[in-house]
């Protein structure tokens, strides 16, 4: 691995930080997922492997979607030592882009929302998603962001109506991280309100 | 830089464990995350918290400015500033228009903040409840019950005790409409600055281990009264003695010789930079 561990991962903390505390803004780990060797990634993509890099270790667990999900369990506990367990014990869940339709949604569901007195102890959802480009196809508000923000992010299914559910009792929830084949990073913390604006348009015309 | 330290004093497992807990505290604004703060090599009480969030996220590309109660060179901001340079080397700058971290105790700088900075400040007493629940399984409770009464009868003793709320710095803060927030022992004069802010603000308690955050454009409401709306400090009528600066946090001296009261810009660096943009314009 030619990723140094200190200071590029302090590099991809940074750019967490940026997207997190500004939803909306998409982060490049293209520089880092670079120095990552192919074969490190047994059937993950490089983004995903250095989010569980600077995330990760003994002290919290994880749980991965996907075909490959075993081999990158099995991976991500070799480099970090974090133990793989159920999902909705899980600190992390990873979703591999091949987990298919409903894995979103079905992660979502399974997450551990947290308390009313803890809700720090709630999951962060890590998933592999199409393209995410600046855009308009969904609006984004709340604390971090000036009025409103648009983005596009390739990604079926009713996963918004889900979070939504699942974030309905502010403050628990989950917080979601998406990161596309390009490596750029689109972090959805839980108080970020999402509008679909297809639903716009259907209120503009009516 | 010394080698024999890692970057940033910590080893990587310390910055981890920082690090989510600094994700969750942006995640949930104004909420107390609470994380296993470390031992520092300077006393407790020094911004033990404020300094672990900075070595958290400080890398080589960084430009750190360090201030204590508005002064850059105050022997707290010294201290700071020469244990974060000598393990990372990252430059240090006084003008807060070049920091890319900003770590301050009791203010909050006059010059705005902008987009690429994070502020990072220091936190005594975290929980703003703990002046009428010394119980923090009782705290706890109540922030997450929403059952904040107890915190606008504190304000209100003391309208009904002063004639005002005289509560001086660190007044109480809503965030985003949910959590009843300490803004840290900053004047009220800096209360308005947090509210909408371009930057993002860290705040981290060492001694009593929560990191919390206040992200950018997040509405911030200063407690008050429909008859006694919050007020920050006035200082009409009164500006800096040497740059002539009106509309800043100012202090109040006196000149031993003559007995005068006078005053003068709080933020001293940005007073020097008021002073040399006048007199690089005199000379023009
Ligand atoms: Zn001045």
């Amino acid at each position: 691995m030619k990723l140094d561990v200190v200071h590029d991962l302090q590099s991809v903390y940074r750019k967490l930080v940026d997207s997190t505390s500004r939803p909306g803004l998409i982060s490049d780990l293209g520089k880092e997922a670079a120095l990552l060797d192919g074969e490190n990634a047994a059937g993950c993509s490089r983004s995903l492997l250095l989010l569980a890099l600077t995330l990760l270790d003994p002290e919290v667990t994880f749980k991965v979607y996907g075909s490959e999900a075993e081999a990158v369990e099995g991976e991500i506990n070799q480099l970090t030592f974090a133990k793989a367990v159920q999902a909705d014990q899980a600190d992390y869940l990873f979703l591999l882009k091949d987990a298919g339709a409903g894995y979103l949604e079905h992660a979502i569901e399974n997450a551990n929302p947290g308390t009313f007195a803890n809700p720090h102890k709630s999951a962060v959802i890590i998933a592999e998603t199409g393209a995410i480009t600046e855009g308009d196809n969904l609006l984004l508000s709340g604390p971090g962001i000036q009025t409103k923000i648009g983005i596009n992010v390739e990604l079926a299914g009713d996963w918004i109506e889900k979070r939504n559910e699942k974030n309905r009792e502010y403050p628990t929830g989950v917080d979601l991280v998406f990161v596309d084949r390009n490596h750029q990073l689109l972090s959805l913390p839980r108080t970020t309100q999402i509008t679909e604006s297809r639903e716009v348009e259907k209120e503009w015309v009516m | 830089m010394i080698n024999a330290y890692n970057f940033a004093f910590f080893d990587e497992g310390s910055k981890r464990e920082i690090r989510r807990a600094t994700l969750k505290a942006i995640a949930l604004p104004g909420y107390q995350v609470p994380f296993a703060s470390r031992e520092m090599p300077i006393g407790r009480g020094w911004g033990t918290g404020g300094l672990q969030l900075t070595l958290s996220l400080i890398g080589r590309e960084d430009v750190l400015k360090v201030i204590d109660q508005g002064s850059d060179e105050s022997v707290n901001a010294v201290s700071i500033k020469k244990l974060v340079s000598d393990t990372t080397g990252v430059q240090i700058t006084e003008h807060t228009s070049q920091a890319t971290i900003i770590q301050s105790r009791h203010r909050i700088p006059e010059v705005p903040l902008k987009k690429e900075q994070i502020l990072v400040l220091q936190v005594p007493l975290p929980e703003p409840l703990r002046y009428f629940e010394s119980s923090e399984h009782e705290t706890k409770k109540l922030h997450a019950e929403k059952e904040y009464s107890g915190a606008w009868l504190m304000l209100f003793e003391q309208i009904m005790k002063y004639g005002s709320m005289t509560t001086g710095a660190d007044h109480p803060v809503m965030v985003h409409g949910r959590y009843v927030m300490a803004p840290s022992p900053i004047p009220r004069f800096d209360n308005p600055k947090m509210d909408e802010n371009e930057a993002l603000i860290l705040l981290g308690a060492g001694r009593e281990k929560k990191i919390y955050a206040v992200p950018p454009f997040t509405r911030i409401v200063s407690l008050d009264f429909e008859d006694y709306p919050f007020e920050k400090e006035s200082f009409d009528g009164k500006c800096c003695r040497l740059c002539g600066s009106e509309g800043v946090f100012l202090d109040e001296l006196i000149d031993e010789a003559t007995g005068e009261v006078y005053y003068q810009c709080n933020d001293t660096s940005y007073c020097y930079e008021i002073l040399n943009k006048d007199e690089k314009a005199g000379v023009n």
